[in-house]
């Protein structure tokens, strides 16, 4: 469902791409769209567009502005804008963002706040939910 | 107005014809010159540097990858380059073999050579470098136990049977991410091809590589291992032709 989400169409032409035989140690800033397949440990932080593949493993916290994930995260997410979670991914920690889309099959054990001030105006809303699929 | 250098391997009699060929079009063309020949010069920075205070304004190498990398480490190791850089261009005439440089340039053979310089079609282009040695292409990295670290901020692990290479201008046109790399950038661009596009692409402005084993610049130069890679701050206008593999 996700893969054919307009709004992740340009991971095509990410800055950064790391590859499935890649494991990256260390704390990964930048400014573009990032790609992640491999493994990661560390911290992730981009002022733009995340993408975690469906085999990938990061044990980082991340901070983007908007984010698809499908493979596992253990750590937090913090996204500005719309996070969108897809059925392979499997999110241990805390996730925070203005948006956001669970797919079935999901597993997400950690807190999740949406708190629409950030992606939209004077229209806040916040929802805690704790899920454990 | 113009210097060629010629490399010392270009006196062997099999290159005869070819740098007949090469005159004789310059000469049509009306772009002949001065020759500098590298056999019969010991510093060929200092060359290189009274060429450019007598106001020269085209260096062009005659020869292959190495004789590029000798002319331009010659042309932007001088102190006057900083005031000149606008002014000077550098080309190549390829001859020989190994002349990867020249192709990406959009320069196939040595007649092409002589109409593109008359074309006069200029980019600006980064110069890279690796411990005390430039490139102007690539550095591919061979070693079984490499770790790269990247702007000081995180490293990568390889899997041993990666295809490893740092780029700064592109010289191949079937490569992964090419439309990617900017020749003018102050970037280098880390590409790490594995099986099944299992492929992995990072841009940097320093890379420092450790472990043993060693890095092959531009298909000429070995580089011993640790060593580390990074843009150098003067950058060369070159003349290209319309097919060269980068923008």
């Amino acid at each position: 469902m996700f893969n054919k989400d307009s709004k992740f169409e340009k991971f095509k032409d990410a800055e950064t791409i790391i590859g499935a035989s890649i494991k990256v140690k260390g704390n990964f800033n930048g400014q573009g769209d990032i790609v992640v397949e491999g493994m990661l440990e560390g911290s992730l932080k981009t002022a733009a567009n995340v993408f975690v593949g469906e085999k990938a493993k990061v044990s980082a916290n991340i901070e983007a502005s908007e984010a698809l994930i499908n493979g596992e995260i253990n750590g937090n997410i913090k996204v500005k804008k719309y996070l969108a979670i897809g059925e392979t991914a499997k999110i241990n920690g805390d996730v925070q963002c203005g948006e956001i889309s669970i797919e079935r099959g999901a597993s997400i054990t950690g807190q999740i706040i949406v708190s629409a001030e950030d992606s939209k105006k004077g229209d806040s809303k916040k929802e805690k939910i704790e899920l454990e699929a | 107005m113009n210097a060629y250098i010629y490399d010392d391997f270009l006196n062997k009699s099999r290159y005869r014809r070819a740098i007949n060929r090469v005159e004789i079009r310059l000469t049509d063309l009306g772009l002949n010159g001065k020759i500098i020949r590298l056999g019969a010069i010991k510093n060929i920075k200092d060359v290189i540097q009274a060429e450019m205070k007598n106001g020269i304004k085209n260096i062009i190498a005659v020869g292959n990858n190495e004789t590029v990398n000798k002319v331009v480490s010659s042309m932007i190791a001088n102190k006057t380059y900083g005031f000149f850089q606008k002014d000077v261009l550098f080309s190549i005439i390829p001859i020989g073999g190994n002349n990867s440089i020249a192709h990406s340039f959009g320069i196939k053979k040595e007649e092409d050579a002589c109409n593109i310089l008359l074309a006069r079609r200029v980019q600006k282009i980064d110069v890279a470098y690796a411990g005390n040695n430039i490139f102007l292409n690539k550095a591919e990295l061979f070693s079984n136990d490499a770790v790269v670290e990247i702007d000081d901020d995180y490293h990568l692990e390889l899997n041993r049977k990666a295809n490893i290479k740092i780029i700064n201008i592109n010289d191949d046109n079937y490569l992964a991410f090419k439309n990617k790399i900017d020749s003018n950038d102050n970037n280098l661009n880390l590409i790490v091809s594995g099986r099944n596009q299992d492929n992995t692409f990072i841009t940097s402005k320093h890379i420092k590589i450790n472990g043993t084993g060693e890095l092959i610049l531009d298909e000429t130069i070995s580089v011993p291992m640790p060593t580390e890679i990074g843009i150098i701050e003067q950058k060369i206008n070159v003349i290209v032709g319309k097919d060269r593999s980068f923008n």
